[in-house]
């Protein structure tokens, strides 16, 4: 009994909270660097962009402590509502939300206090599938006849789409209904940065049982979507319809007809997919296009879309092994780089602190990462380790996106560098999704309910 | 255990996927930074650092009383980025007009309809470098900057104000040619274009950095080169003499409807330049400075010349100015041409002083022809002598050049030597002809008329100009004494008799010439004339030289001395009202106090009364104390000042002191005072002698 009670003890992983802080500090002193103003009669102000920073770490340092002292079962207990309120969030900002750069997604109080419901939705849906996914008997696949998806309509083909990623149980379909739905609303905003964000939640369905054929199948769309900036799409259809068609002979040859005709079936959609992505490279946005091609090397718009994104590199480029020092980087303190402080903040650490210190980064947010993961698979509750994947995905889409676009391999994105981007409902809401998560696993020992 | 097996791999995938990415982009960073780091670096140095030339700033023009009369002021075009980042839609619809309002209300060129059209019309262009105006001045971009949108900077409101430098002349027209220009479109003039190089200064080379919007900021580096700024030109143009000489000069300009004219004043010992307008009719009746006719027009003197051809008769002996001379009815005939004089039936018989006075062609005409018709060498010897064939070096260019000719040329003919000396087949420019009458003026020498004095680098004087000698003596002392006899007659009894003054005297010479146009001397079958007066004052110590000429006046009034000798006139009288050094004091000679004249002095503090009367050299004695108040007794030519007498207890005697005075007495003893009027101390009531009651108001008049 004793030996349990101990147990119960909360146990502060304290690794996270090490990283969060270095992170978060070092983001500032970057976003300090990229907006100080170059004058010797420099005053710290609240006024300035650093000094809201400087603030909105306070806020954030305060909300984390607040999260550490709620009891762990607050979570599980309000998932729901807080699903719910982050739905309504995000309707209500189609509606009533401002348009900042295109997009739909801001609650714009005034200028100083803006409000991004994505960021809020990524933390619900995050508790929302964690709740519903945690259930005791929540499996993918269909225990019995009664929660077979069939069950609803027997006869439809829809559900066929559902089979092939491994989706068979009804509990499974409303699972992804559940991330469907956000998802869509964050797409009708016209936020690609953080609809990609919030697809990387998919990850956690990979992780509790969903086939991989739809991470394999959405990487290889990728390629082939990029692949099509570059080359004409006949160079494409002709490799992949041979490749496609050889495999079907082979297997018909060796008589395994139905994984023949799946592969027939496979390639049918593939270079289905080469004509459509066609048609949407043709009808995306022209400033999306644009940055497309720039990342593949098709273009070279230095004034425009790849402006950004090659002052960027030219700042990173700059900085060499150790890097120009604090303060001292010309491209960052002249403001070469635009959006520097927000989504281009990666730069910022490339040119003044150099590999190392781009490279101690990276590697804090790995270690990050790994930490999250692993302390995820360790938790007794399912509740908590879906939780934790969700972090970790969510995590690591805005770090893979958003430091890829500073660098060249990603395409031009507005989602901000996690922690370290200059901006209070972004800094708070990371912290939020981390603390909750930090404190989850501090009583991963108690199950939840 | 199948489950478990897959959950683990599962896991895994995730890691080796992170992993991946994380070495995807250290390997990327890594390319960035050391495969192409090299030659980005070398990029961020061309984009942001950069060896520039500084612009020196373009020195000053100064007048010698120290007025600016060049300088270069800061102009900014006013643009705007109808399209800049933070000017969203609605911000711009919902400010637009009070900004249009604002433009139209600050430079008052465009209503403000007009002005919000060029916004939206702009805004739907997208234009991004939108013009708004031109020619904005230092303030008038600081109102800018507070209006909606504007105030909120280049990003939020678009504003873009491109500085350049403008060249003002804070008098406008005033000397407007001989200040000139140095226009990179056009051909440079005036001092602007002499002294260019000067004025110019060195344009320094500094390592600067680019900032955002096109800024460059200036970094420190061993290699800069500082830029010299240009040098300030002090000319001796006065504004106070311009000013008069332009606006009288305009005034009989139009008054006559003349074409052109100008007028030059010149410091007889030093040639400084004191004064030079040149006006110019335009097609809508008003003038300008649009030629400097005083130091480019190269045109027949007339009469003016008539000074040097008798002076060349006297240098060689050849007349006196009491020799007389028999100008018959005013008609000369010289081979198939016929001399005239002006006047009707002729004057008969002249002294030759009376020749140059009435300016008598035939007179002077026949002397030189008398003398000089088998030598015509040996007047032209004389006229060189007198410096009237070359040109004057000035320090401006465009001067016209002097045409003598020589009994070699040509076109010399028979009838040349009786009409070059009076003025015709000749050309000088009017400033060639004040040279020669200042050299006479100042005995003899011969001075170069210059217009700038100075060059100083801040401050410091670096150059100076001094007078600058032709000739030590251009004529024999004999002659240069006639011919200020000659000229000083001209206007006490000759043709300029309505210069005559009553303060002072002027010495000079009229001139009325006609004008040789396309056709001959007559233009279009209308004679046109060129009136000139030129001379100097007072004559009897000539300080300034001047001349005015004035071309195509009206036909009725044409001659020199009613069309250019009002203008001579009027500058000449300002100058002498304003210049202390040539007046002489009218009451010289009177004691400055005499017994007649003896001032009062008030009762009132001793220490000031006897420093003034200290002064005044008025003796004065202070007796039986050493400062307060005092009354001043005038005994024997001298004051004497002595305590006044109170009586402790009684009210004292205030009357005649001075207000402060007195109120500081009455106030000591504890009275109340009360004022009315000004001056010193009329009446007092109470009277002196009454009792003091504290507290009691003294009423003081004062008057």
């Amino acid at each position: 009994m004793t030996d349990r009670s101990l147990k119960r003890e909360a146990r502060i992983d304290w690794l996270p909270v090490f990283l969060y802080l270095f992170i978060v500090v070092f983001g500032w002193f970057n976003v300090f660097a990229a907006t100080r103003p170059d004058t010797d009669d420099f005053i710290f102000s609240m006024s300035t962009n650093y000094g809201r920073q400087a603030m909105w770490i306070g806020f954030s340092l305060v909300a984390a402590l607040v999260i550490m002292l709620f009891d762990s079962k607050f979570f599980p207990a309000f998932a729901y509502p807080i699903y719910i309120t982050g739905i309504l969030l995000l309707a209500a900002v189609l509606v009533v939300g401002q348009e900042v750069a295109g997009s739909k997604s801001w609650f714009v109080i005034t200028e100083a206090i803006k409000f991004q419901p994505s960021e809020f939705a990524k933390f619900a849906t995050a508790l929302g599938l964690a709740k519903y996914m945690g259930e005791k008997n929540f499996s993918f696949l269909s225990t019995s006849r009664y929660n077979r998806i069939e069950t609803a309509n027997p006869k439809s083909w829809v559900f066929l789409p559902l089979r092939l990623i491994g989706i068979t149980s009804m509990e499974g379909a409303f699972a992804l209904i559940l991330f469907l739905v956000p998802a869509a609303l964050i797409l009708l905003e016209n936020d690609t940065g953080s609809t990609m964000a919030f697809a990387a939640l998919f990850l956690v369905f990979y992780r509790e049982g969903v086939t991989g054929i739809i991470l394999v199948a959405g990487i290889v769309m990728a390629a082939l979507f990029l692949l099509n900036v570059v080359v004409d799409e006949i160079y494409l259809i002709i490799p992949v319809s041979a490749i496609g068609l050889l495999g079907a002979l082979y297997l018909f040859f060796r008589r395994n007809i139905k994984p023949g005709l799946i592969v027939v079936i496979l390639t049918a959609i593939t270079v289905g997919f080469i004509f459509m992505s066609n048609y949407i490279l043709d009808n995306l946005k022209p400033h999306q296009k644009t940055r497309v091609e720039v990342l593949m090397g098709v273009k070279k718009d230095l004034k425009g879309a790849g402006y950004n994104v090659n002052q960027s590199k030219i700042a990173i480029g700059s900085g060499g092994l150790a890097g120009k020092g604090f303060l001292n980087g010309t491209q960052t303190k002249y403001r070469f780089v635009p959006k520097q402080y927000t989504d281009f903040i990666f730069s910022a650490v490339g040119e003044e602190w150099g590999f190392l210190g781009a490279g101690l980064l990276i590697a804090a947010y790995v270690l990050l990462l790994c930490r999250i993961i692993l302390r995820a698979e360790k938790q007794r509750s399912r509740f908590s380790r879906i939780y934790g994947y969700s972090v970790a995905s969510i995590l690591f889409a805005h770090f893979a996106l958003n430091v890829g676009m500073a660098i060249g391999i990603m395409p031009t994105i507005g989602i901000p560098l996690p922690m370290v981007s200059y901006g209070g409902s972004s800094l708070f809401s990371f912290t939020i999704l981390l603390f909750v998560f930090i404190k989850l696993d501090s009583n991963r020992n108690e199950i939840l309910w | 255990m199948n489950r478990k097996a897959d959950i683990i791999r599962r896991a895994l995938l995730l890691y080796v996927f992170t992993g991946v990415f994380a070495l995807a982009i250290l390997a990327r960073v890594v390319y960035i930074q050391f495969f192409i780091g090299p030659e980005l670096r070398k990029k961020t140095k061309e984009l942001t650092l950069e060896y520039r030339n500084v612009e020196a700033l373009r020195g000053n023009i100064f007048s010698s009383d120290g007025n600016f009369l060049a300088i270069s002021v800061p102009v900014y075009e006013l643009r705007m980025d109808t399209k800049a980042n933070g000017l969203k839609e609605e911000k711009f619809n919902n400010q637009v007009d009070s900004l249009a309002w604002c433009l139209s209300n600050l430079f008052r060129d465009r209503t403000k309809a007009d002005y919000k059209s060029i916004l939206t019309d702009g805004r739907r262009q997208a234009n991004r470098y939108l013009l708004l105006r031109k020619g904005v001045s230092f303030s008038q971009l600081q109102k800018a900057l507070k209006f909606p949108l504007f105030r909120d900077g280049a990003n939020g409101g678009g504003i873009i104000a491109v500085a350049s430098t403008e060249r003002v002349k804070p008098y406008k027209n005033l000397a407007a040619r001989t200040i000139g220009k140095n226009d990179p479109t056009g051909k440079p003039f005036g001092i602007e274009g002499a002294f260019n190089e000067e004025l110019t200064g060195k344009e320094g080379v500094r390592l600067m950095q680019k900032l955002t919007g096109g800024m460059w900021k200036p970094v420190d580096d061993n290699y800069a080169v500082e830029p010299e700024n240009g040098a300030d030109i002090y000319t001796t143009l006065d504004v106070t003499l311009q000013d008069v000489a332009h606006s009288e000069l305009y005034r009989q300009l139009s008054t006559h409807n003349a074409d052109h004219g100008c007028v030059v004043m010149m410091e007889v010992q030093t040639g400084e330049v004191k004064a030079i307008a040149n006006l110019k009719r335009t097609s809508d009746g008003s003038y300008i400075e649009n030629y400097n006719y005083a130091v480019g027009e190269s045109v027949e003197p007339g009469s003016t010349f008539k000074l040097a051809s008798m002076m060349a008769l006297m240098e060689d002996g050849y007349v006196k100015l009491t020799d007389s001379v028999n100008t018959g009815n005013g008609q000369m005939r010289f081979y198939s041409q016929i001399m005239k004089d002006s006047h009707e039936g002729g004057y008969g018989w002249l002294t030759m002083k009376q020749v140059f006075e009435k300016s008598s062609n035939v007179g002077v005409s026949m002397k030189v022809w008398e003398h000089y018709k088998n030598d015509p060498e040996k007047f032209i010897k004389r006229i060189r002598q007198f410096h009237l064939h070359e040109p004057l070096g000035l320090q401006i260019p465009g001067e016209g050049d002097p045409r003598i000719k020589n009994p070699k040329d040509r076109d010399w003919s028979g009838t040349t030597l009786p009409w070059m000396s009076i003025g015709y087949e000749s050309k000088l420019t009017p400033l060639q002809v004040l040279t020669f009458y200042n050299a006479v003026a100042n005995n003899g020498k011969m001075v170069r008329p210059i217009f700038v004095k100075e060059i100083r680098r801040r401050g410091a004087v670096v150059k100076t100009f001094g007078p600058e000698v032709i000739e030590e003596k251009i004529a024999s002392e004999k002659t240069i004494a006639q011919a200020r006899e000659m000229m000083e007659g001209v206007v006490k009894n000759g043709t300029a008799r309505n210069l005559n003054g009553l303060i002072y005297k002027i010495g000079g010479k009229t001139g009325t010439a006609q004008i040789a146009g396309a056709g001959g001397y007559k233009n279009e079958g209308k004679v046109t004339y060129r009136a000139t007066f030129v001379g100097y004052f007072p004559a009897d110590e000539p300080k300034y030289s001047c001349i005015v000429v004035v071309s195509a006046p009206s036909n009725s009034v044409y001659y020199g001395n009613l069309v250019a000798g009002p203008i001579f006139k009027a500058v000449a009288d300002k100058v002498y009202a304003g210049a202390l050094d040539i007046h002489k004091p009218y009451n010289r000679n009177l004691p400055l106090i005499s017994d007649t004249n003896f001032p009062t002095v008030k009762k009132g503090f001793v220490k000031d009364a006897a420093f003034t009367l200290n002064k005044l050299n008025i003796t004065n004695e202070v007796v039986g104390m050493q400062s307060g108040f005092s009354v001043a007794k005038h005994l024997n030519q001298k004051f004497v000042f002595e305590h006044p007498r109170f009586t402790t207890g009684l009210l004292p005697d205030v009357k005649g002191m001075g207000a402060r005075d007195a109120i500081f007495i009455l106030e000591s003893l504890g009275m109340k005072v009360k004022v009315n009027g000004k001056g010193a101390v009329r009446e007092q009531t109470p009277q002196a002698g009454n009792r003091i009651i504290k507290g009691q108001t003294v009423i003081i008049q004062l008057g």
